[in-house]
């Protein structure tokens, strides 16, 4: 070996060691509370992501049909959006890549191409049902659905194109500080504190079928496939890494909490006000609009006015997590800092989706409650394929290195799959015999 | 001809045509432009992995199975070899750059090809949208290719050799790159900036530490966005950052180090050579925008008594990355500046003449606080290569070289562009709203006139119905469109004429051009209203009356217009002395709401004033 080679062959070696430790002192300067804050973002928004349109459908006709019957869901829930949430920043501060890019790269094109294509099509079905939302929610306050959507839809494309993560993340949290209105809206309802304490701590269960779907419902809704690649392409855009993974961590955890706080208000209002009254409801603008001669008018606009933002902070992610993915998992340009020519596939996903989904919605007669259905099925098939493929890579450390997951937390992982295919099985079963 | 694709996953039989195990991976030679297939590393029974060597044992291959030459128990294993890559763990599904379309792309396949009867190469990697297709399925790739080519298209294959793929995970993978290569290191800075800025963070991070010194200085330098240059900067470890900062011209790391926030700058400042330091320092010193900021303080500068062969052997003398020299100029005694000699002038020159014999004398300066446009515009006039810049008492402070002007150059006209009112301003890449803001801008006027239905409608009462309104408010379109080519008019002059030219016409001609321009048009205007209300419109008088009352008001909104033209200017011009950035859409938008006003104050006074 000349001299000259085996100077080549060092380098690498050198350099990498180098770059460790200059990532490494960069970082080390930054910490302590400051650190963390700045950190912050990607799984917050993510999980205020999870509270949509449909999900607050979900909950409130969970609180409207049963009381408090379901809180005690609530905890179990923010535990496995803990588990699924943190483990995908982690795999994003691990490895600067995103979730899409690491699938192809563990499991090759056709498993990519079959998570792509659903991703494609739940995603596009979950913004119909924002859409749907938007539209509902600013129905009650005397705007029709012609000048709600389009204008909607224009504002989240032009949010969407006009910059990256980074740029828009600061919008996006001010859009979620809406959500307070459900606390809000839970406190003017002046529940029976005591015992909604004592029913999120004890569990009750019921074989009743429609108890059992809706639960399974809830499961849907809080952990939805798209969460997995949005909270790992957001950590990689904000460039975190491996010494930003505690960061990450309070920033998961915290997010599922407020999540699930938010949660637990919507169906703690709708199970104080609407249940005694035995008001069946379907969706969250029958919900807002039910609450009127109970609950007063203001807890009614509260309502209304949290669906509206969160519909719309979830529209502003959604085309642009499933362009990204598709993207990234394929090799094409993306970004938004690319121009139409350079990235078509890109810009053309992103609008593609906004627009069919906004016109959907527009489309007289259509059936948007067959639509949300649809979804949700298909999110329920989609998921445990998914979080299969997390879990795998999670625990390669080949992939992971140090940061791959301990044998507990692959554990939980393993418990949030194989709960979330039973229940998937469940409302399969209960589909067919016609529940 | 064969894919990898194809290969994965298919039967190894031994010669007794016992399966021994599938494929599993191919290991390539890295020397080679086309590099041989050297090793097959086959998934035996039970899934234990071994590789054998390909030129030993196979036999045979096809897309079906693998045939090897001997049984089963004479092969011995082999091992990885350090210049070995394995194509299928290394490569495919893997991002690479495609170091000749400059492009960051995903391997989707890997092609293969027989040279001799039992010799493998890999031709190159397949990143189109065929790979895609035929690793799902070889049939849906021929089923995708016959629909194409009955359209009349043909979708081609899109192959990298491995002579221009670098990959980008360099460290993870352990890959090593054949000298052949023409890797990003061999690139020229611009492109290595353009791959750069196409990669995620993390991964623009460590291929920017990959690159030496020297080359990640000159990439630094030809970043686009001043702003991802700086962010790269800020994660990197500072005596690295410092050392890259030294090894650019020091008007390219004043310019990066004004993007850093004030601590950092100063720490990297610190760190770094002293007199690279003062260099910074020095050009930081002078305001944004002038010739002080974008010059450069390395140069070749003698006594008049030097002969050319002292020229000669100061410039033979410089670092490899001084500045580019294209003159060397001459001191006197007191240290100012006397005279020029060119580069072809010292060739031409016999080695013992004195420098002062063949200087020119007759030097084109500038000084540091000049207006960078203006340099650059002398450049361009005097067809200078570079620009001496000198202090009060004519001591050489630094030159401004022809590169950097162009780039001023291009920066001045995208603001001209921007007060034209063509782009946004927003020069960092985000084409895609350009088309829509374009229609926004230039339909701006609709959102006013509707604006201005909407005050006169609130406004009107009593007798005023809103058919009455609605006929003023039909005039209102021609101001408000009028107002805005008012502006238009304004910045074609400024565009057009400095104000310190000679030939340029003076204020009070403009002003008097505009009111001539508003009288006009503001007549006309009046003419054509009265003309089709008395010819078309006799029998509703009222109606009538109204509409050429909203007219009458247009037409003096125009007129006012038209007058304000020299105010615009002004505006214009103070706040380009003061280097402000100023958009053509903002002054269209502030004089269509003047007009705006005009006319409703005019239709205001007119309706109270006359009875209807």
């Amino acid at each position: 070996m000349t001299a000259r080679e085996k100077r080549a062959k060092s380098r690498p070696a050198e350099q990498e060691r180098a770059q460790g430790k200059r990532i490494a002192e960069s970082k080390a300067k930054k910490t302590g509370l400051l650190a963390m804050l700045s950190v912050m973002g990607p799984g917050l928004l993510t999980a205020l992501a999870g509270n949509d349109a449909g999900g607050i459908a979900t909950y409130s006709s969970a609180g409207a049909t049963y009381g408090f019957g379901q809180l005690w869901t609530v905890p179990l829930m923010c535990l496995l959006l803990i588990v699924v949430q943190e483990t995908a920043a982690r795999m994003g501060c691990a490895t600067g890549k995103g979730f899409a890019s690491l699938i192809r790269e563990k499991f090759g094109i056709r498993i990519s191409a079959v998570a792509m294509l659903s991703l494609c099509v739940s995603n596009f079905a979950v913004n119909v049902s924002e859409f749907a939302g938007i539209a509902s929610g600013l129905k009650l306050f005397g705007v029709p659905v012609y000048v709600s959507v389009p204008v909607s839809a224009l504002a989240t494309w032009m949010l969407t194109m006009s910059g990256s993560y980074r740029r828009v993340e600061k919008i996006l949290l001010a859009i979620s500080c809406v959500f307070v209105t459900y606390i809000v809206a839970g406190v003017l309802a002046q529940p029976d504190w005591g015992k909604a304490l004592h029913d999120t701590v004890v569990p009750q269960m019921s074989l009743d079928p429609a108890y059992i779907s809706l639960l399974v419902a809830n499961v849907g809704t809080t952990i939805s496939p798209y969460m997995l690649f949005m909270v790992a392409s957001n950590v990689v855009e904000k460039d975190l890494d491996e010494d930003d993974i505690p960061g990450q961590r309070a920033d998961n955890v915290s997010g599922a909490i407020v999540a699930e706080v938010i949660t637990w208000f919507i169906v703690l209002t709708t199970g104080t006000v609407l249940y005694p009254a035995h008001i069946v409801v379907n969706d969250a603008a029958d919900a807002a609009q039910a609450l009127v001669p109970l609950a007063g008018q203001y807890s009614s606009a509260l309502f209304a006015a949290g669906l509206v933002g969160a519909s719309f902070l979830a529209a502003c992610v959604m085309p642009g997590v499933t362009a990204g993915a598709v993207c990234e998992a394929f090799g094409w340009e993306r970004g938004t800092n690319r121009s139409w020519r350079e990235a078509p596939t890109y810009y053309g996903i992103l609008t593609a989706i906004t627009v069919l989904s906004a016109g959907l919605v527009m489309l007289p007669g259509a059936d948007l409650f067959g639509i949300m259905m649809a979804s949700q099925v298909i999110n329920g098939v989609l998921l445990p394929i998914l979080l299969l493929c997390m879990v795998y890579i999670a625990s390669d450390r080949h992939i992971m290195g140090r940061w791959a997951n301990s044998k507990a937390w692959n554990g939980l992982t393993w418990f949030t799959i194989v709960a979330v295919i039973i229940l998937t099985v469940i409302m399969f079963a209960f589909q067919a015999m016609g529940y | 001809m064969i894919y990898l694709s194809q290969m994965l996953g298919n039967p190894v039989y031994d010669l007794n045509g016992e399966k021994i195990g599938k494929v599993n991976d191919l290991g390539i030679a890295t020397g080679e432009v086309f590099p041989r297939v050297t090793s097959l590393a086959v998934e035996g029974p039970g899934k234990t992995p071994f590789m054998i060597s390909w030129r030993k044992y196979v036999d045979s291959y096809d897309e079906h199975q693998v045939q090897l030459k001997v049984v089963a128990t004479d092969i011995r294993f082999s091992y990885l070899q350090p210049d070995e890559v394995l194509i299928a763990r290394d490569l495919l599904n893997k991002q690479i750059v495609d170091t000749r379309g400059m492009r960051v792309v995903r391997v989707n396949d890997l092609k293969l090809s027989d040279t001799s009867s039992s010799q493998l190469r890999l031709l190159g990697a397949e990143v189109g949208i065929r790979g895609i297709l035929r690793t799902l399925s070889p049939r849906l790739e021929r089923v995708v290719m016959r629909i194409a080519k009955s359209l009349g298209r043909t979708i081609p294959e899109r192959i990298i050799a491995w002579n221009y793929m670098d990959l980008v995970e360099r460290d993870l993978s352990n890959v090593k790159l054949s000298v052949s290569h023409k890797t990003l290191d061999e690139l020229h800075p611009a492109d290595v900036a353009d791959i750069l800025e196409k990669l995620d963070p993390r991964l623009r991070g460590q291929v920017f530490a990959q690159l030496d010194d020297e080359q990640a200085a000159n990439a630094m330098a030809e970043f686009d966005d001043d702003a991802m240059a700086a962010e790269i900067v800020g994660g990197m470890e500072e005596t690295d950052a410092s050392r890259v900062l030294s090894e650019m011209d020091p008007d390219d790391a004043a310019e990066l180090v004004s993007e850093l926030d004030y601590e950092k700058a100063e720490k990297l400042l610190r760190l770094m050579g002293v007199k690279e330091q003062k260099a910074i320092r020095q050009l930081l010193g002078y305001k944004e925008d002038t010739a002080g900021r974008i010059m450069t303080s390395e140069f070749v500068q003698l006594s008049e008594d030097s002969t050319v062969a002292d020229a000669v052997k100061a410039i033979r003398g410089l670092d490899e990355d001084f500045e580019a020299v294209h003159y060397v100029y001459l001191k006197d005694e007191e240290g100012r500046l006397s005279g020029v000699v060119s580069l072809r002038d010292l060739i031409d020159g016999e080695t013992d003449t004195h420098l002062s014999d063949i200087s020119y004398d007759d030097l084109v300066t500038s000084s540091p606080d000049d207006d960078q446009e203006d340099v650059a515009k002398d450049i361009a006039k005097y067809n200078l290569l570079a620009m001496p810049v000198v202090d009060d008492k004519r001591k050489l402070l630094g030159i401004v070289t022809v590169d950097d002007a162009l780039d001023v150059m291009e920066e001045e006209h995208e603001e001209d562009l921007q007060i034209a009112g063509a782009s946004t301003g927003d020069s960092d890449g985000s084409q895609h709203t350009h088309v829509l803001s374009w229609l926004l801008r230039n339909e701006l006027w609709f959102f006013i006139w509707m604006l201005g239905v909407i005050i006169m409608g609130s406004i009107a009462t009593g007798e005023h119905t809103l058919q009455h309104t609605l006929l003023l408010a039909l005039a209102l379109p021609v101001a408000i469109v009028s107002a805005g080519d008012a502006v238009t008019y304004v910045t074609n002059f400024y565009l057009e004429y400095d104000e310190d030219d000679e030939d340029a016409p003076s204020m009070l001609g403009f002003a008097l051009q505009g009111l001539g321009l508003g009288i006009l048009f503001s007549t006309i205007v009046l003419l054509v209203a009265w003309g089709i209300n008395s010819v078309f419109f006799m029998r509703d008088a009222t109606g009538g009356a109204y509409a050429v009352r909203g007219f009458t008001a247009a037409s003096a909104s125009i007129l006012v217009s038209f007058l304000t033209t020299p105010i615009y200017l002004r505006v214009l011009r103070r706040r380009d002395e003061r280097n402000k950035e100023s958009s053509g859409t903002s002054l269209a938008c502030i004089s269509m709401l003047v007009a705006l006003a005009v006319f409703v104050a005019v239709v205001l006074l007119s309706t109270h004033g006359m009875a209807i």
